[in-house]
Parts: structure tokens; C-alpha cells; sequence
């Protein structure tokens, strides 16, 4: 066990090291450079940009901008190219805002998709199974924007209420209570759209794992001892069929730093995703090397929690 | 069985928990009509977030919105684009020109002359105006003071790298500059040392020879010493001064006095290298900036540059925040290294204190940004008490939001236009955008060097029908690189016609004619090239489609192709590589077209990417930037955008047309001198601007009717 840890450990470093010179390479290798080195504006004279590129060490080999990054990084001295604001404190404000997102909208996918597979795959073949799997494949296919587009539409007309922003813009009377429930309201929406899709893939998941176990030799036997449908399905098919999932909920980690452009800039939402996005668009390399390096590093700690949980949950596996 | 159990009831249970929150939320009526204070709000939005607010270091227009509301200028234009007085009551432009004495030249009538001769020359010469010929007459008239400056002896030192060794090193040169004449000017004259050499000879400036007066000091090659020598004793030079005389009694938002060295500071923030201001450029010909006295500021030029006028609307930063010594403090209290600690760190561009009408109040980055009006603003405090700037980067989201009333303007989409400018809740307005959208032809290539073909390319296309059908009306047609609103634009010029019949006889003028299958040939060559654009911007994609369509129907075989941005500029429009791109140009007011159309800017890297060279051109494009003189300048302008307009490097297409919408209960408010409340409708200037009274609007709680309305 504690050699595994350690090995996990030293190989996942070495692994992080190369994901950082090749996130490093790519960025540098694409075309497109920084807004403030770009010639098209009349006004930037070549000094300018020259001076711009020693500011930003632009103008060092590749090698030596990869260690000053890096070095910035760890010492936590790395700055926006955009703002010169702390891109650390940048992107912690930002992670703040869109962990109630990530929060709400896992807790939705992960409580609604095992009670609708579990009941779909009971009912193999029903009419609910049925058009449980048109919704999903339905939900599936309908562009994020354009059901976020329908459902404000909905809700601002029908029901007159604010739906955009982190709270309702301008209100700043009322009791703590106005405002927790006003900031609930205002995660409502976009969680919800958030999950629609996990929902409608994780519950097809659900349902073909209980399918496959439900078929097991165990769960007949159990049903042939006469155990009540519900012991059966519940207690003999699920826990088995759970296994998988264990493993899934390591890698939702990676998605705390994601965000989601299309939802944040829809709902004018100042999360990650949209800050990353304008990152990207502007060329802001430290904030996009940053973001990159953080996630990397919350894909490798989500895949050693998996591991690790597998080995707590399936004692069959030793590693 | 509880696992059951708690499947189906945790969702219904968390779903409920939030779908209750429904009955605390405030609605769009309690917000708007339930809150007084709403209407004493001015809530606009905006896309993206603003970056830096300081108006020497940022470059986006998010962040010029809010800066233009806290900081002030010395000056601003007018409805009428005149320049306007602000934080300067007055101001006045006058030369100072300096020429040096040339022993070695022959002055008609003088032969040889010492620098008392020409003094003299000059002297009586004035006193005699009448008998010269107007253009040196009206030079004459415009000298008030003539002096002589004695030679004088000095070391200058340059810096250079060498090339291969890439060290600096150092030269010394020894300069014996020898007498110089002063002239002092009532006004800028550009060709005052023209109209001279009629007095003087005409070789009198042009065989000054610089070199025989700098010897180095340190061993230096002679080719070497005479090009700095160039640069160190120009024959003759230029130096526009501008004198601005300045209010008085005008403070900071944080009381603080303002006075003259709030303006040196500005320049000499945006000066400091370490600030990294976008704004060097403008400032770059500026000699010096002196205080004379706390209200008065003089500002010497290297050479004639007209456009520095305008740049001085550039928000004055408080020298008193940010001087060197308020700047080290700060350093030493964030712990960080002083002498690297620029604006740039300072926590000022997060929280700006300037001398405008609202004042800085909070910033959550990407929400919100919120102005106070500053009650002691110079010129009266706004009517609306805040003014928000909420980001909200959705078009969509953002007209469902003025709908409910959350918001007080919002900028049309072209194809809205129709609807919403019928809605009897809202007033709209719309001008004519300062940018144009073009296709470019690069003339290294053959065959577009050749004027004819350009034109009839241009004659292919159907520009009334693009404006009509893929911007829904909402353009017009331009003719030539300036702003249309400004009278430096020709409006005398025609658009060039649709007539493809009158295109394939220009191109077979130009030995381009259609084969069997209905190709234009020339010399058993297929007429075929590449038009490119940038991907990500709808109308160009379609002018794309139209063009290709267009050119193939007169029998040319046009490929296109769409770039990313940065592929396109980096790859194709930096190094030239293309036949012809649609592309397109925002422009300022100022006439200055160097950049683009100067025939010296063609390099890689540079704007002038169609290789348009033309020598008059040239001279018209200089003799622009040098003239200070309105009229003079728009005679220019009208002459170089017929240059323009007959080359055709362009297929000039469209100013695209911008339509916002207000609520209709936002009026201006005036209040009569004896008390009287006065209520008018806001009217857009003549260039389109309707925010010029901003500080005067205010919201009423019914739609107002105006007596003078149908």
C-alpha cells in the first residue's frame, strides 16, 4: 500500500513535469501573440513591442521563459499579462465562484441519475425506460447555449424574475436570508443546465451497470431464495453495480477548475471558464499556463483518489 | 428498504430545497418600479470586463468607458468635433523655428554671410512684406522675433551596438555648432523655411553641411559620424509650442487641488519606460512640458506633429498619489522591490481617483462597476446619482435584462433594428461607426498592381446590395479611408458604380479577356487568386461568398480562404502573403494616415500591407500631420482621398451603422438659472454621439410628453 503510494507519487510528478513543458510548448508554438505585442493597432511602435516582449521575457530562449515561469509559479510572483493582479489570487476569487456551481450541479447529477437508471433498467424495456432514453438522448443533443437560451427565456417572461449574475443586480437591502435564498435562486438555473447532461449520460451509465449485474448468477440465485424484489435490486445488484462509479467520482475533481464558457458567459457568471477563455483569446500565457497547471494536477490527484477508493471498496484488488 | 428510500427522496429533497429560494427573490418590478433609488441609476453593460483604469495604461474600450467618467482631460471635442476646454480654459499654438547658419552657402545679393547679415535680411525683409510674393509675404508676417544665438561648443555621447559582437559601446562627439537664427511665430508654419530660401537662396538650408562641424572623440567611422551629425544639427527645425492656461478651482475627487504638475506628471508617467504606457507614441514628439505657474503649462514639440492637439483630452492622473515618493511607500507596504514597483503594480488602476464627474466607488471583476457622482465636479454634479457599468458578455441575456429594466441601454443588433426602433417604450438613435470594411489587393502581385483591374474589380461588386442584404440595411456606402462625420472626408467623390459589363471592359483594356469556357485569359494565363479573411466575424464570411460569386460571374476564378486571427494577421497580412483579404479599419478623428498609406510603411510588420505607394500621396499624407491649420488640412484631405478613391488599393465597402436604444422616461434636465426645471429631449450631436449631455440625463417615473413633438 505505501509502495504504491509512493510509486503513484514519483511517477505522477514525472508525468506532471512533461505535461508542463508540452502545455508550455504548446502555447508558446501556436500562432497569435499577446494583445500588448500586437502590431495591427497603428498607435504600437516596434520599441514598444520590443520593450513589452523584455517585460514579459518574451524575447529570452525558450528553455529560460519555461524556468521563469515556473519559478513565478511556485513563488506564487506570477502576474497577469492584462492586469498585473496576482493570477494565484485570480484564479482562487474565481474558483470561489464557480465551486457553488460545480457543487450544486454534481449533487444534482450524481442524486438524480442512479434513482432514474435504477428504475429504467428494473423496468427494462417500459414505457419509462423508454422514454427515459429518448430525455436523455434528448438532452444529449440539444446544444448547452440554446436550453440555456429557452429556459431564461421561460422563466424571465413567465415568471419575472431575475436570472443572471450571481445575485439579483442592485438589491443589497434585505435580511441574510433574502440573500443566501437570492444567491440559491441564482445557482438554480445554470446548475440545472450544468447537470442535464451529466444527468442524461450518468443514468444510461447507471442503467446498463445495473442491466449487466442484474443478469449475474448471485442476483438469480437470491431471487430463487425468495428475497423481496427490493432486497434483490437494492442490496445484491446495486452495491455491485456501483463499482464502477467509485472510480468516476475521482475524475469529477479535474472539473472544479473547468467551468463552463458557454453557462458562465450566458448567465454572466464570473467563473474559471470564462476568465480562462478570455485568457486564452488575449494570450494572457500566465494565467492559461497556470489554470493548465493547476488542472493538470487535479487530473492526477482525481486519478490517484479513484485508485485509491477502488482498492477501499473492492477488496479483490491488491496493488 | 432505506437505500430506496433515500434514492428517490434525497433528489426531491434537494430539488425542492432549491426551487424554494423562487419566493425570495426579488422581481424585475420590485427592482425597478419598487425602488426610487432606480431611477437616479444609470445602469449600461458591457461585454467584457474592463482591465486596467488608468487612463495612460489601457488599451481596451471597457476601460476607457469607466476612465472617461472619473478622469478629465485637458481638453475634449465639441458637438461639432471642435476642440473643447476642459480641465484647460484656453490654450494657444504658436513656433518657435530654429536654422542654423550656413558660412559656406551664397546668399543672392550677400554672397558669403555671418549670421548679423542674414538677421538683417530677415528684419528688413519683414518690414517690406507687401512687395513679396504671397507666400513669402504671409511667412514674413507671421515672425514676431528674430534673434541670434551665439555658436556654441559641446559633447554629445551615443550609444550603439555593434552588430556582431552585440556589446554596447560609446561614441563621443565633439560638436561646434555654429550660430543659429530663432524665429518666433504667431502660428505654425509648415513652409516658412520654403518660402525663406526665396530670401536666402535656395540652397541655403538643403547644403548646410552638418558634418564639418561634430568631430568624435573616441575613433568612430566618418560615414557614422556624419549621420549623427545629421541628427544632431539639423539644418533647420520646428518646434510647435502649445500653452495651455488652466482652471482654476478644480479638484480631485479627493479634494485635492489640481494644478500644473498633475499634467507634467501624466506626461511624465507615460514617458517612463517602466510604465510600459500604450499611450508613448502620441507623446513621443514632445520636447519638453514646463510648469510656468500652477495654472499654466507649456509644451514644447520636437518637429510638426498637428494630431498631438487631440492627445492632450488624456486623463490627468493626480501627481500627488502617485509620485515618487507615494509610490515607494506603497512598495515598502506590499513588501515589493521599489525601484521595479511601476504604475503598473500600483493598486491606484484598481482604485482611480481623477478630476471627472463620477467618482470610483467598487469593482467586482467581471460583474460590476460602480461611479458615485462627484458632487464637487467642476463643471456641476450629474444629474443620476450612480452610473454602473455591468459586465454581461451575452447579447441575448443583455436584451432580456433592458427589457425587464435592469438596464438603460442596449446596443442594437442589425437585424433588430426595424422592430425595435418602432417600440413605443424606447427612443433610439444611430450614427455611422468611425471604422470601414474593405478588400484590400496586395500590389506586388500581379495583376492588381495594375489599376484598371482593381477598379474593375470593384466595379463587380455590388456594394448596395451587401449593406442591404447582409447588414439588413444598417451601412452605407464610404469612398475613402476617413471618417465620414468629419469634413476631412470627400463627399464630392461617387462610390465607384456596380457595373460589371463596364468591369470586363476595363479588364479588357488591361488585356484580360474571356476564353471559351468563360474565363478571363491573358496571355494563356487563367485570371485566379485567393481572397482571404478571418474567421469569426459573420459579415466579412459573407461579403466573402458574395465577392467570390460576384468576380467568378465576370469569368475569375477566386479561391477562398477563412484564418483564424492570429494565423491570418501573423501568417498572411504580416509578411504580405496574399492576393487580396477583407479586412477592416477603425478609425480616430484625427486625418493622420501615415501608418497605413505612407509609402515607407510597406515593410513586413507594417500596416501599408497593399504596397500603395504614390508620391503625391506621400507628400499630402506628411503635409497633413504637419498642418495646423483646420482649413489647409481639409484641402489636403479632400486631394488625398481622390488619390485614394482613383487607385482603388481598396474596394472601400461600408460603414457599418450602430442603433441604441434608451428608455423613453430618460430626458435631459435643465435647471434654469432662476430655479425652473426644464425638461428636453435628448437630441444626438451631429456626428451621432447621444451620451455628449450625459451628465444632464435623468430617469422620470412616467414618460414624459414634449409639446414640440407630432
Amino acid at each position: 500500500m505505501v509502495s504504491f503510494i509512493g510509486r503513484s507519487i514519483i511517477q505522477k510528478t514525472v508525468t506532471l513535469f512533461f505535461v508542463s513543458v508540452v502545455s508550455f510548448m504548446i502555447i508558446h508554438l501556436a500562432p497569435g501573440k499577446p494583445s500588448q505585442v500586437d502590431p495591427l493597432n497603428p498607435k504600437f511602435t516596434p520599441e514598444m513591442v520590443e520593450r513589452f516582449r523584455q517585460q514579459f521575457h518574451l524575447d529570452k530562449p525558450l528553455y529560460e521563459q519555461y524556468l521563469l515561469f515556473y519559478r513565478d509559479l511556485f513563488t506564487g510572483k506570477t502576474v497577469s499579462w492584462k492586469d498585473n493582479q496576482s493570477v494565484l489570487k485570480k484564479i482562487w476569487e474565481r474558483f470561489l465562484n464557480s465551486l457553488p456551481l460545480f457543487l450544486v450541479g454534481t449533487l444534482l447529477t450524481w442524486t438524480l441519475s442512479f434513482p432514474v437508471g435504477i428504475r429504467a433498467a428494473i423496468h427494462r424495456g417500459g414505457l419509462y425506460d423508454r422514454s427515459t432514453t429518448f430525455f436523455s438522448y434528448l438532452l444529449i443533443s440539444i446544444p448547452g447555449f440554446f436550453f440555456a437560451y429557452i429556459l431564461i427565456i421561460f422563466v424571465v417572461t413567465r415568471f419575472h424574475v431575475p436570472v443572471i449574475g450571481m445575485e439579483t443586480f442592485g438589491i443589497t437591502s434585505g435580511s441574510l436570508a433574502h440573500q443566501v435564498m437570492d444567491r440559491i435562486w441564482h445557482l438554480l438555473i445554470p446548475s440545472v443546465l450544468g447537470a442535464t447532461g451529466g444527468i442524461a449520460v450518468l443514468s444510461r451509465y447507471v442503467r446498463s451497470q445495473m442491466l449487466e449485474v442484474e443478469g449475474q448468477d448471485y442476483v438469480r440465485t437470491a431471487r430463487a431464495k425468495g428475497l423481496p424484489p427490493d432486497q434483490v435490486h437494492y442490496k445484491h445488484a446495486l452495491r455491485n453495480a456501483l463499482l464502477p462509479f467509485v472510480t468516476m467520482f475521482g475524475l469529477i475533481l479535474p472539473g472544479l477548475i473547468g467551468g463552463s464558457v458557454i453557462i458562465e458567459s450566458i448567465f454572466s457568471w464570473p467563473g474559471m471558464g470564462r476568465m480562462a477563455y478570455e485568457a486564452i483569446l488575449a494570450r494572457d500565457y500566465p494565467v492559461i499556463l497556470t489554470v493548465n497547471f493547476v488542472s493538470a494536477v487535479l487530473v492526477l490527484a482525481g486519478t490517484f483518489v479513484s485508485d485509491l477508493l477502488y482498492m477501499v471498496v473492492d477488496p479483490r484488488i491488491r496493488l | 428498504m432505506t437505500i430506496k428510500k433515500i434514492l428517490i427522496f434525497a433528489p426531491i429533497v434537494i430539488i425542492l430545497a432549491l426551487l424554494q429560494s423562487y419566493f425570495w427573490v426579488p422581481t424585475y418590478e420590485q427592482q425597478t418600479r419598487g425602488d426610487p433609488q432606480r431611477l437616479r441609476d444609470y445602469i449600461t453593460a458591457s461585454i467584457g470586463d474592463a482591465s486596467i483604469l488608468n487612463p495612460i495604461l489601457s488599451a481596451d474600450s471597457a476601460s476607457s468607458q469607466i476612465e472617461s467618467m472619473v478622469f478629465e482631460g485637458l481638453l475634449d471635442r465639441d458637438e461639432d468635433l471642435n476642440f473643447r476646454g476642459r480641465l484647460a480654459t484656453s490654450w494657444e499654438i504658436f513656433e518657435e523655428a530654429y536654422f542654423y547658419i550656413n558660412h559656406h552657402a551664397h546668399v543672392p545679393g550677400l554672397g558669403k554671410a555671418d549670421g548679423r547679415d542674414i538677421v538683417d535680411r530677415i528684419k528688413r525683409a519683414k518690414a517690406r512684406a507687401t512687395t513679396f510674393s504671397p507666400p513669402l509675404k504671409t511667412s514674413l508676417e507671421l515672425i514676431e522675433k528674430i534673434t541670434l544665438l551665439p555658436p556654441g561648443e559641446r559633447v554629445v555621447t551615443r550609444k550603439e551596438k555593434d552588430p556582431e559582437t552585440r556589446k554596447d559601446s560609446q561614441i563621443r562627439l565633439r560638436v561646434t555648432a555654429p550660430a543659429r537664427v530663432k524665429l518666433i511665430l504667431k502660428k505654425v508654419d509648415q513652409n516658412l523655411f520654403q518660402n525663406l530660401t526665396r530670401l536666402l537662396g535656395d540652397e541655403y538650408f538643403s547644403s548646410f553641411r552638418a558634418g564639418a562641424y561634430v568631430g568624435a572623440e573616441t575613433p568612430a567611422k566618418e560615414e557614422k559620424i556624419t549621420a549623427y551629425a545629421k541628427d544632431i544639427l539639423p539644418p533647420t527645425e520646428h518646434n510647435p509650442v502649445l500653452v495651455f492656461h488652466l482652471r482654476k478651482g478644480v479638484r480631485f475627487q479627493d479634494g485635492h487641488v489640481f494644478d500644473a504638475n498633475d499634467v507634467k506628471f501624466t506626461y511624465e508617467a507615460i514617458m517612463d519606460p517602466k510604465n510600459l504606457s500604450p499611450r508613448i507614441a502620441d507623446y513621443e514628439p514632445v520636447k519638453t512640458v514646463e510648469v510656468i505657474d500652477p495654472y499654466t503649462v507649456r509644451v514644447v514639440y520636437k518637429r510638426l506633429y498637428s494630431p498631438a492637439i487631440g492627445t492632450w483630452g488624456i486623463g490627468i492622473l493626480p501627481e500627488h498619489l502617485l509620485n515618487t515618493a507615494s509610490r515607494k511607500k506603497e512598495a515598502l507596504r506590499l513588501g515589493k522591490d521599489p525601484k521595479t514597483f511601476s504604475l503598473r503594480q500600483s493598486r491606484f488602476n484598481r482604485h482611480p481617483i481623477g478630476c471627472g464627474p463620477f467618482l470610483f466607488r467598487q469593482w467586482k471583476s467581471d460583474q460590476y462597476i460602480i461611479l458615485d457622482r462627484f458632487e464637487d465636479y467642476w463643471e456641476g454634479p450629474a444629474n443620476y446619482k450612480r452610473f454602473i457599468v455591468r459586465i454581461i458578455p451575452d447579447l441575448l441575456t443583455q436584451e432580456m435584462e433592458f427589457y425587464a429594466g435592469t438596464l438603460d441601454n442596449y446596443a442594437v443588433q442589425p437585424h433588430q433594428v426595424k422592430r425595435l426602433k418602432k417600440d413605443p417604450r424606447f427612443q433610439s438613435f444611430s450614427g455611422t461607426s468611425f471604422g470601414y470594411t474593405y478588400i484590400g489587393y496586395n500590389m506586388r502581385r500581379k495583376p492588381f498592381d495594375d489599376v484598371r483591374v482593381r477598379r474593375a474589380l470593384s466595379m463587380a461588386i455590388d456594394a448596395d446590395k451587401i449593406i442591404k442584404y447582409v447588414l439588413y440595411g444598417q451601412g452605407e456606402r464610404i469612398t475613402g479611408p476617413f471618417v465620414k462625420q468629419t469634413d476631412y472626408y470627400n463627399h464630392n467623390i461617387k462610390p465607384v458604380p456596380y457595373d460589371p459589363q463596364g468591369a470586363l471592359r476595363l479588364l479588357k483594356e488591361a488585356g484580360w479577356e474571356r476564353n471559351q469556357e468563360g474565363w478571363l485569359e491573358k496571355d494563356g494565363k487563367r485570371f485566379e487568386f485567393t481572397l482571404i479573411t478571418n474567421s469569426g466575424n459573420d459579415p466579412r464570411k459573407a461579403v466573402l461568398a458574395i465577392a467570390q460569386d460576384a468576380w467568378k460571374q465576370i469569368g475569375i476564378d477566386v479561391r477562398t480562404d477563412i484564418l483564424e486571427w492570429s494565423v491570418f494577421i501573423q501568417e498572411r497580412v504580416d509578411k504580405a502573403d496574399f492576393d487580396a483579404l477583407i479586412l477592416g479599419w477603425v478609425m480616430g478623428i484625427e486625418p493622420d494616415l501615415y501608418q497605413i498609406w505612407h509609402s515607407s510603411q510597406t515593410h513586413p510588420y507594417q500596416l501599408n500591407f497593399v504596397s500603395f505607394k504614390n508620391k503625391e500621396a506621400d507628400r499630402l499624407i506628411i503635409k497633413i500631420r504637419q498642418e495646423y491649420d483646420h482649413e489647409k488640412q481639409v484641402q489636403y484631405c479632400h486631394r488625398l482621398h481622390e488619390i485614394i478613391a482613383r487607385e482603388q488599393p481598396y474596394t472601400f465597402l461600408y460603414v457599418a451603422k450602430w442603433t441604441a436604444v434608451l428608455d423613453k422616461r430618460i430626458v435631459i434636465k435643465e435647471v434654469e438659472p432662476d430655479g425652473q426645471v426644464r425638461y428636453e429631449k435628448i437630441t444626438p450631436t451631429k456626428t451621432g454621439n447621444y451620451t455628449f449631455h450625459f451628465n444632464k440625463w435623468i430617469k422620470l417615473p412616467q414618460m414624459p410628453e414634449f409639446a414640440d413633438e407630432g
